[in-house]
């Protein structure tokens, strides 16, 4: 439970850090999301029902914050509708979230690789999926290079930030006393034998 | 999955859906909250953004900064003296105008608004100024800055977030559609930014000697079209693109951007637009506040609306003392 106060506390600081991460121009406007990263990575390392929660309090924050009721030209005609509706990104940190859960067992084991790829993609799925709804609101799909380079670098800079998220989370689990890993385990399937 | 995790998840769901239908005003609220929350730390992340951005610059001395107070006051006076005799000439042509029947022309009312943050979407190209609804900034508002001798039109007004802080929905973004003509021509169309180039382009330089073909792969969108133009436009390359003024959105004349090519279609043309402002650079930009706010206008309407329901009564009430009469 202290260990899940304290990402939380973790997360709330990190929507105060974003703040500070600029756009990278020269990187096609892309940005590291760190609070998807954050999010990522404490959602690998607690169970699913906490998984949950974090999900949920996270988009929350996010969209009290970031959501901007843009309105496609249809929505103008009928009762108006954002084109990202507020709590999209509570239903894609709740479904990337329960996807990530599946390379708990492995981050368990004491393996990163795996999970912090995991977490580039699904920070790269999540931004597809709010561009092709997007798109669908406005009736048609343009894809560019410019696109695909600003998609793909704004997942590898939230990637690049993973295992410095996680490396600080296991210090807090070893901290507050919290088993993320099963050293039963570990030993059987590390790589460098008995390392953990 | 266990018990616990199908309760979690119902839970979720619910709450999720709960979201979904929260109201307008309640979803407002929340925001409210969260950016007056968050404010202090975006307009540190700005201060060190421009920070940055201005480390190593020259600093100056107090003489320096005299000397430019003094100048920016002679200049100021100067501006003065002009604004008030182009309001004599706002006059003379306004009584002309009356004398023709034409509709009358009225200074722009502008807020100076700073910008507190760019960019904070990631999928729309927005800023947030320091000025809200104590402004009287309203929803729609044209954005604009000085651009040379030009007025150029950094987008409009997408939300009203509180007092003092207000969402722009620059003109670079899909979202952001302004009725537009060639100037010095009659063609007129519409302008807006481009999906696929949801970002301005980045200044790169790079060596593709190698690899010609990936040159294009590497070339960035351009970052305004203006469409539905005539074919025969397209002789009208390196001509100012500025507002026509149609729809009343935004005022006539305002500096879109330069057309650099264009693009023929089956029935019409478009013309490429490279934008005039700057919007990597913005700072300080100006509202234009409507002629008459929302809350006057409504009343005119209801004034009008309820003159207008008196007027068949009257007719009824004629018709029926003509009918009496008529009895009588």
């Amino acid at each position: 439970m202290i260990y899940f106060t304290l990402i939380s506390a973790f997360l709330v600081l990190v929507f105060f850090i974003q703040e500070f991460i600029p756009v990278l121009e020269w990187a096609y406007h892309s940005r590291m999301l760190l609070v998807h990263a954050a999010f990522f990575c404490a959602a690998v390392t607690v169970p699913y029902p906490l998984m949950l929660a974090l999900a949920f309090f996270t988009g929350f924050v996010w969209e009290a914050r970031y959501h901007l009721p843009i309105y496609s030209a249809e929505g103008y005609t009928g009762s108006p509708q954002p084109e990202l509706p507020f709590g999209f990104t509570i239903f894609l940190f709740g479904l990337l979230g329960s996807f990530i859960q599946g390379v708990r067992p492995v981050f368990r084991r004491g393996r990163w690789e795996l999970p912090v790829f995991m977490i580039g993609v699904c920070t790269l799925v999540g931004i597809v999926i709010e561009y092709l709804v997007i798109s669908f609101h406005r009736g048609g799909f343009i894809w560019t290079a410019e696109l695909w380079f600003m998609i793909l670098m704004t997942s590898l800079f939230s990637m690049l930030a993973a295992p410095f998220i996680l490396l600080l989370f296991s210090k807090l689990a070893k901290w507050t006393g919290y088993k993320i890993r099963m050293e039963g385990i570990t030993k059987k399937y590390s790589f460098y034998g008995n390392t953990f | 999955m266990s018990r616990i995790n199908i309760a979690f998840l119902v839970a979720f769901v619910g709450a999720l859906v709960w979201i979904f239908l929260l109201s307008p005003n309640s979803l407002d609220r929340i925001q409210r909250g969260a950016l007056s929350t968050f404010r202090p730390t975006i307009e540190a992340s700005t201060e060190l953004e421009e920070a940055i951005e201005n480390f190593g610059d020259q600093k100056y001395t107090k003489t320096d900064l005299r000397k430019m107070l003094t100048d920016a006051e002679l200049q100021r006076d100067k501006l003065q003296l002009e604004v008030l005799k182009l309001d004599e000439l706002l006059e003379e042509n306004n009584a002309l105008r009356s004398a023709l029947n034409y509709v009358k022309n009225a200074p722009l009312k502008l807020v100076p608004a700073q910008v507190i943050a760019r960019k904070p979407s990631t999928w729309y190209n927005t800023l947030i100024i320091d000025k809200g609804a104590l402004d009287k900034i309203e929803t729609d508002s044209p954005v604009i800055v000085p651009v040379g001798d030009y007025a150029g039109l950094v987008g409009k007004v997408s939300e009203v977030r509180n007092d003092n802080t207000a969402v722009i929905i620059l003109l670079t973004d899909e979202m952001c559609q302004v009725s537009a003509r060639i100037e010095g021509t009659a063609d007129q169309g519409i302008i807006a930014g481009q999906r696929g180039s949801l970002k301005i382009q980045p200044n790169l330089s790079l060596p593709l000697e190698f690899a010609p073909e990936l040159k294009d792969a590497f070339q960035a969108q351009p970052d305004l079209l203006l469409k539905y133009l005539p074919k025969i436009a397209a002789s009208t390359k390196d001509r100012n693109i500025i507002s026509s003024g149609a729809g009343d959105l935004f005022p006539e004349n305002l500096l879109l951007g330069k057309v650099i090519d264009f693009k023929l279609g089956a029935i019409d043309a478009e013309a490429i637009v490279k934008p005039a402002v700057d919007f990597s650079k913005l700072k300080n930009v100006f509202v234009v506040l409507p002629e008459k706010s929302k809350e006057e206008l409504e009343k005119e309407g209801k004034q009008e609306s309820s003159s207008d329901s008196e007027v068949p009564q009257v007719s009824n009430s004629s018709v029926e003392t003509t009918q009496v009469s008529s009895r009588e």
